[in-house]
């Protein structure tokens, strides 16, 4: 992906950042070395995929299969290898950027959206 | 910025999600009045069973109505997961009342739906769910009225076959035709 292209920063945390991209309609997750972009849709699934990971299990589960998840990005190729703290790292970039889209939404209906002619 | 969530969809996630959910339920619907019907016939009740295969019908058309819509709004409509499906029954009064609690179930979700697509302004889910409003005051007389047969009728005697013969005979609104 083309680092030239505009992007707002949504959300950032000590582990990544989330972006959106106007021009290409896509959400562009950077988690540690990883970097993915997704459409909005994909984004959303992805989000759901995450957030459906049994933690609990992965705590007081003992066998090894349960140390690390991993997760594929919807049409990316991408799959995400996760430790539990990874996990939870993730989850939160995920949710804060879900939190500012959800507010850019709330903010069109009431302020931009009267500016439109 | 663009509001891509808005643009992918009109409908909020916990709307798309109570569709969803309506949709597992019609599907379910489905499979228990389909299921009834193999029943009745198995048992005899031939007339029943005819009644019940175009209730299986009606609900699989409800289903499709609001995967339609779903999708239709941008929205992510899920291809329901049936299971849980009743294979056998106590008796053939108790089919009929375990379809009347179906369509009880069907008319509370359906009520909650309603209340929260208005809770939270969606007024295009508000007037399309209006159509099923309407649609359980008919599933919901029918199947009360079924379930009376057994008290008008009496099972004893040609009772239950007079009722299988009664069955498919009721209508909502038209006492002429019973």
């Amino acid at each position: 992906m083309s680092n030239t292209l505009p992007l707002t920063e949504l959300f950032a945390s000590s582990k990544g950042a989330t972006y959106q991209c106007d021009t290409t309609n896509r959400i562009i997750i950077q988690f540690g070395e990883a970097r993915v972009s997704l459409r909005i849709s994909d984004f959303l699934t992805f989000k759901k995929r995450v957030d459906s990971v049994d933690i609990h299990t992965m705590i007081f589960n003992t066998d090894d299969a349960y140390d690390v998840e991993i997760i594929d990005a919807p049409r990316t190729g991408h799959l995400f290898v996760l430790s539990l703290c990874d996990l939870i790292a993730l989850r939160d970039l995920l949710a804060g950027t879900r939190f500012v889209l959800d507010l850019n939404t709330l903010l069109n209906e009431r302020i931009y959206s009267s500016l439109v002619y | 910025m663009k509001d891509l969530v808005r643009m992918r969809t009109s409908l909020k996630e916990e709307i798309e999600r109570i569709l969803n959910e309506q949709i597992k339920m019609e599907a379910h619907s489905s499979a228990i009045y389909l299921s009834m019907a193999a029943w009745c016939d198995r048992n005899g009740f031939d007339f029943s069973a005819g009644y019940f295969y175009k209730q299986s019908n009606e609900e699989r058309n409800h289903m499709l109505k609001l995967f339609n819509y779903v999708s239709d709004m941008g929205g992510h409509a899920i291809s329901p997961e049936v299971t849980n499906v009743p294979q056998e029954f106590d008796g053939f009064r108790d089919v009929f009342e375990l379809a009347l609690q179906q369509e009880i179930a069907v008319s509370n979700s359906i009520n909650r739906i309603v209340g929260q697509a208005r809770q939270f302004n969606d007024f295009a889910t508000d007037q399309f769910m209006q159509w099923f409003v309407k649609e359980q005051i008919e599933e919901e007389y029918v199947a009360r009225r079924a379930v009376e047969l057994f008290d008008v009728i009496g099972e004893e005697g040609v009772g239950r076959y007079m009722i299988d013969k009664a069955i498919p005979k009721i209508t909502y609104g038209d006492v002429e035709a019973q």
